[in-house]
């Protein structure tokens, strides 16, 4: 029988530290892909993975139960993501991002692309538009758009009233639409 | 029809985008749609921005792993104590409390007579017959010689005692170390095996995706000018030709 979070946590803190390992396991996916869809650079989500367990792993005695695991690790990676978004230069601009800019405009402007091409130019558009969003819209719209959490879930994370969540996520989404409208020929 | 959005539905066009919606708040959602062209909009536009946003999805994953040398938090003295006595194997704690035996014994200045009549206990707390005793061990034979000697018998035996103890059990916590080395070699060469195999099977993807771009791309460029010039002129031509016949 698979164990809880909990259990897990229980048996990490009652002198199993290895147990933990389970849990980094079955949610190291999840953090990674929020902080990657947050921070747009995959060496960066890596390494905010990386940070995100071990800042739990270390803080585990301090976590109370009161709240679901995952709410509780999807806030430390959050804030994580945040930290290292403000210590980001506003200049510095990764080779990732430079070679989308170069291919940026041609390939918008190319019909009958590949299947292939056009998924990954879509990708950059969607991922350059996400990264143009305010940091509490964008967390919410990754939330919800890529993790599945219902809004509940998402206020939980956030600690913010539920009606928040949702004008973020409107306002976000309203933004993503005057963004994105231009690919709407190629979906 | 309503054609500007400005009906104050946002909340409850996000629920009903996400399907989380009361069953009341849905009806009322989907009357408001009847009515309501800019709302209807909007939320056909919101389900394409999904669609795309849905485009977005990533196959690499990092290998995240927590090396946990000590527990988590801070911990008390007293635990790592604990721990320490519940790992400490059997033999060890027998000679720490043989040895701690020993000790107190040896501060208590006690003699330990093995005779004729069998073993006898001697506790001279202060050591106040000690500066007495040489007076009296020049004169006659003292009958307490023999018995010191064996003492001192007792005492190389049990010294030689403890000094194998102790060896043993450096000896065996010295394999015990190797044992361990070992296995901890065997599990990182098993590591390094499978994420080798694991990077070596993503340069595999990344290299068929390339070839497929690179024949996408390769396609498009075969295309000269006159094909792109001429291929709408042609066609008509074509077209006629093939009705000709």
């Amino acid at each position: 029988m698979e164990l809880s979070d909990t259990q897990i946590i229980e048996r990490t803190l009652g002198g199993e530290p290895d147990a933990f390992n389970m849990l980094v396991r079955r949610w190291e996916r999840q953090i990674y892909g929020l902080t990657l869809r947050m921070l747009g650079r995959d060496e960066e989500a890596k390494d905010a993975t990386q940070e995100t367990f071990l800042s739990a792993y270390r803080n585990l005695p301090k976590f109370r139960g009161e709240a679901k695991f995952s709410s509780w690790i999807y806030r430390i990676a959050l804030n994580i993501c945040n930290t290292k978004l403000r210590s980001r230069s506003k200049f510095a601009v990764s080779l990732d991002e430079q070679r989308e800019v170069s291919g940026f405009e041609l390939a918008a402007d190319l019909e009958d692309l590949g299947s292939e091409i056009q998924r990954e130019q879509i990708t950059r558009h969607v991922r350059r538009a996400l990264q143009g969003l305010p940091f509490e819209m964008r967390q919410v719209i990754i939330m919800k758009e890529y993790e599945g959490l219902k809004f509940s879930e998402i206020a939980e994370v956030l600690g913010i009233p539920l009606s928040t969540v949702k004008t973020r996520m409107y306002t976000g989404l309203s933004e993503l639409r005057k963004r994105l409208e231009h690919l709407r020929e190629a979906m | 029809m309503n054609t500007q959005n400005n009906c104050n539905m946002h909340e409850a066009l996000m629920s009903y985008l996400y399907d989380e919606s009361t069953p009341d708040e849905k009806l009322r959602v989907e009357t408001h749609l009847t009515d309501c062209g800019a709302c209807k909009q909007e939320l056909h536009a919101f389900e394409r921005v999904r669609g795309m946003l849905q485009q977005w999805q990533f196959d690499d994953s990092p290998v995240v792993r927590i090396v946990t040398e000590q527990g988590p938090g801070k911990r008390s003295i007293l635990a790592v104590l604990k721990e320490l006595i519940t790992v400490t194997p059997i033999w060890a704690k027998a000679l720490t409390a043989v040895a701690m035996a020993m000790l107190v014994l040896a501060v208590l200045g006690t003699d330990i007579s093995v005779g004729r009549g069998g073993v006898s206990l001697h506790a001279d707390l202060l050591r106040r017959n000690r500066a007495v005793e040489p007076a009296n061990a020049g004169g006659q034979q003292n009958p307490m010689s023999s018995d010191r000697a064996s003492i001192e018998q007792v005492r190389a035996e049990m010294k030689s005692l403890v000094n194998q103890l102790v060896a043993d059990s450096e000896r065996e916590q010295r394999e015990q170390i190797k044992a361990e080395l070992a296995s901890l070699q065997l599990q990182l060469q098993n590591a390094h095996t499978a994420d080798l195999a694991k990077v070596t099977s993503r340069i595999q993807e990344q290299q068929t995706r390339l070839k497929t771009i690179e024949r996408d791309i390769d396609r498009r460029e075969g295309l000269d000018l006159t094909d792109i010039l001429f291929s709408e002129v042609s066609k008509p031509a074509e077209r006629s030709t093939a009705g000709g016949d």
